[in-house]
């Protein structure tokens, strides 16, 4: 738990890193700065999505979680790397899904930066009060192992149906910046998310064409808060999450044993265009739109909700 | 901290430990709430498994006037079961989140117990007699046959052994959509409030299937959440006044008698923020898990993550003391954070009312980790660290003081911050209303201290 890094020799400096903020315009601690800010960034994101599904999580505790992600991300905007930001009216009053969309040259920007797994080993004995540096280079974040175990590694996001024009194109934006893999339970999070911006005022009662199945899960992610809170303003963080290559390059998919695809072993991104191929082969019937091995990541919501059924299922 | 001897310091000593004695927890053990009642003679605990076991002071001995009566159990029962809300597929836990006990008015005791949505009212009683000598019936319950019946007698009643019996005499269910953090009786004795995370209910003790809702801070638009109500209590004097705690850490002082809807504050209390010590987890560490009336009802205090505060009731824009309870932990606020450390909620208590009273000391105290509490004195402005471990468990030997070393060099009996166990944590105290006798609750386990008498 705590304590893992190397002994500190050097008290008096102990304060500046975690327990007091840093500010970003000091030289030399502007990447410890942007690096624990990250961090926390990431933590928060994993914390969102690793509740336990049978009772309902803490409200307060979503609460302050969010307003953690809402408050980094206000920051990130005002450290200018944006268009200005506007509020359409035909979308629905969700002023995070419009920040997402314009935060995500700014979250792109960072992307680019040398903010990768070797970057967070080789600053971690300066950081070893922040998170353990194992913790970090094993992209497990102690706290949240179901993460990545839970779902399987899929293709990127699915684009859903045409009626939501304005975030599929958002998704393939990020898509464009970042092909790697997602976890489903992301995946199903933004199906859901989708869903409930849709139908703001009803819980878990209207459903898409989909297997009843397959909605127990999207609809406890989408109800771990009532009014759909969570999953609504989380929305604009997992376009994020899905840029961060950190928290998804190496995920262990030796575990996931999808039927229609050959198990993979090895990098995640080694497996993605096969399973993608396996999977519109199988869900070729559901499909609406032609698909091709090309663009392996677009499919509709009942494929996504075929992929959740045989997920629960198994 | 505070000295051994001399005016008021207290010098505690182990009493008791009840639970289990192997380190490996059942969830359903972990003590969730501990009550003494408003005598001192019963103590309640509620645990995680929905159960309440009660506590009763033996009367003290004359022969053993140097301690005070033990503590033995004297009724458990199942509060709450587990449930399932079929509209959302979840389960609603039957963890006991809080007890709060009725005074006395008759020979029953009245206790409120409270898990996530429902609260319920108990009564428990003694029966210590049962009546014999029935005509139609033998002894052990099966019927006579009424031929055989030759003569008639009264029956009477005998003494037995004694058998406590709790049973629920109200059910106030379905008026809460969040999960309830508080129950507080009013002094009015007929009316108490239940608070969850954006609403709070008035209640009459009598009525069971309608409350009023007084303070509700839903948004319309549940994106706009940034803010839940943390912990709401009764003045403990006047029967219109309540506060409520939030998530930010403020605290609102409401009238009822100015509206229905109090969701407009008399006042607001509120620490402006310390810019030195801005950090990303200021709002975290700000939300207060706890608030206490004094006695008197002239302060409160209140609890969040690092520090205990008391605060006085004209004076809205600061607190008149902070005590820090574990300041060594504000540089590792995030991996606290990370592993959900940060969240726990710790809570508070006043000593007893009648020392308060006479004004003879105030002392505060609340949990930390590593199985440790802390005591501040109000008045000599000391403080102490103490553990809850059972290898201090000699009756009447004297607790020896803790100390954590926060950096640099650790001295002899020092306890550094890397080592902690952050596993073991005291939430949950009580401070007996008449002695110098608390109770404190550490995961599964409830040790009893108390002072020195000699």
């Amino acid at each position: 738990m705590l304590g893992k890094g190397g002994k500190r020799k050097f008290d008096e400096h102990e304060d500046g890193l975690e327990g007091k903020v840093v500010s970003p315009t000091d030289g030399p601690s502007k990447v410890s700065y942007t690096l624990q800010r990250q961090t926390i960034f990431n933590i928060s994101l994993m914390k969102l999505y690793n509740h336990r599904p049978l009772t309902e999580p803490s409200l307060q505790k979503t609460v302050l979680i969010n307003n953690m992600l809402r408050r980094i991300q206000e920051e990130l905007k005002q450290e200018g790397s944006l268009r200005p930001m506007f509020v359409t009216a035909s979308q629905p009053a969700d002023p995070l899904s419009d920040n997402f969309r314009e935060a995500q040259p700014a979250f792109s920007h960072l992307a680019s930066q040398p903010l990768l797994p070797t970057d967070f080993v080789s600053t971690t004995p300066l950081e070893s009060c922040l998170t353990p540096a194992s913790l970090l280079e094993d992209d497990t974040f102690c706290t949240s192992p179901t993460v990545q175990h839970d779902g399987p590694t899929k293709p990127p996001p699915p684009v859903l149906q045409p009626v939501k024009d304005s975030f599929s194109s958002a998704l393939d934006e990020i898509e464009e910046l970042c092909p790697a893999p997602t976890s489903a339970e992301a995946v199903a999070a933004e199906t859901a998310a989708d869903d409930s911006k849709d139908h703001p005022s009803e819980s878990n009662v209207q459903k898409p064409e989909g297997l009843p199945e397959s909605r127990t899960a999207e609809s406890k992610l989408m109800d771990s808060l009532p009014g759909n809170f969570e999953i609504t303003t989380s929305t604009g963080f997992l376009t994020d999450l899905t840029l961060d290559d950190i928290l998804f390059a190496d995920i262990d998919t030796s575990m996931y044993d999808f039927d229609p695809c050959t198990s993979a072993t090895g990098a995640a991104s080694k497996m993605a265009p096969v399973s993608a191929d396996e999977l519109l082969k199988t869900l070729a019937p559901y499909s609406s739109q032609p698909v091709t091995p090309n663009q392996p990541f677009k499919m509709d919501l009942t494929e996504l909700d075929h992929i959740m059924e045989v997920l629960v299922g198994s | 901290f505070l000295g051994a001897g001399g005016g008021n310091d207290i010098q505690w000593c182990f009493s008791q430990v009840k639970g289990a004695v192997d380190d490996d927890v059942a969830e359903a053990d972990i003590i969730s709430t501990v009550e003494f009642n408003h005598s001192g003679e019963l103590l309640a605990t509620g645990d995680k498994g929905g159960r309440v076991v009660i506590f009763q002071q033996e009367q003290e001995n004359k022969t053993q006037s140097h301690s005070r009566g033990e503590y033995n159990v004297y009724s458990t029962f199942q509060s709450h079961e587990p449930e399932f809300d079929y509209l959302k597929s979840l389960e609603i836990e039957e963890k006991i989140n809080k007890i709060r006990w009725l005074p006395q008015k008759n020979a029953a005791q009245f206790l409120l117990s409270t898990n996530d949505k429902t609260i319920k009212l108990w009564k428990i009683s003694e029966r210590d007699k049962r009546p014999e000598g029935y005509n139609l019936k033998e002894e052990d319950g099966r019927y006579r046959d009424p031929t055989t019946v030759t003569t008639l007698r009264v029956p009477v009643f005998r003494p037995m052994d004694l058998m406590v019996e709790a049973s629920p005499r109200r059910i106030f269910a379905n008026a809460h959509t969040y999960h309830i953090n508080s129950i507080s009786i009013n002094s009015d004795y007929e009316t108490y409030l239940s608070a969850d995370d954006l609403r709070i209910n008035l209640w009459h003790l009598e009525i069971t299937d309608r409350s009023f809702n007084i303070v509700d801070i839903k948004p319309a638009n549940m994106e706009e959440l940034t803010e839940v109500i943390t912990a709401a209590e009764f003045h403990p004097n006047s029967c219109n006044t309540f506060v409520y705690s939030s998530s930010k850490g403020t605290i609102r002082l409401c009238d009822m008698r100015a509206s229905a809807l109090c969701d407009r504050h008399s006042k607001l209390f509120e620490e402006p923020e310390d810019p030195s010590n801005r950090s990303f987890f200021s709002e975290i560490i700000s939300s207060i898990s706890d608030v206490k009336f004094s006695h008197s009802g002239r302060y409160m205090m209140t609890r969040d993550y690092l520090s205990v505060k008391i605060w006085d009731l004209n004076m809205e824009n600061r607190p008149v003391e902070t005590y820090q309870v574990h300041e060594y932990l504000r540089s590792k606020l995030c991996s606290l954070y990370e592993n959900d450390c940060i969240f726990d909620k710790f809570e508070c208590c006043w000593n007893g009312s009648d020392r308060q009273v006479f004004l003879l000391y105030i002392i505060v105290m609340t949990g930390s980790y590593n199985n440790f509490f802390r005591m501040f004195d109000r008045n000599t402005k000391r403080d102490i660290t103490l553990e809850a471990s059972r290898e201090n468990n000699k009756p009447r030997t004297v607790l020896k003081p803790r100390k954590v070393c926060a950096s640099g060099k650790r001295k002899k009996d020092e306890i550094s911050v890397d080592s902690l166990d952050f596993n073991k944590k005291i939430l949950h105290t009580a401070w007996h209303p008449k002695e110098n006798i608390i109770a404190v609750a550490t995961t599964n386990n409830l040790y009893i201290f108390q002072d020195k008498m000699n």
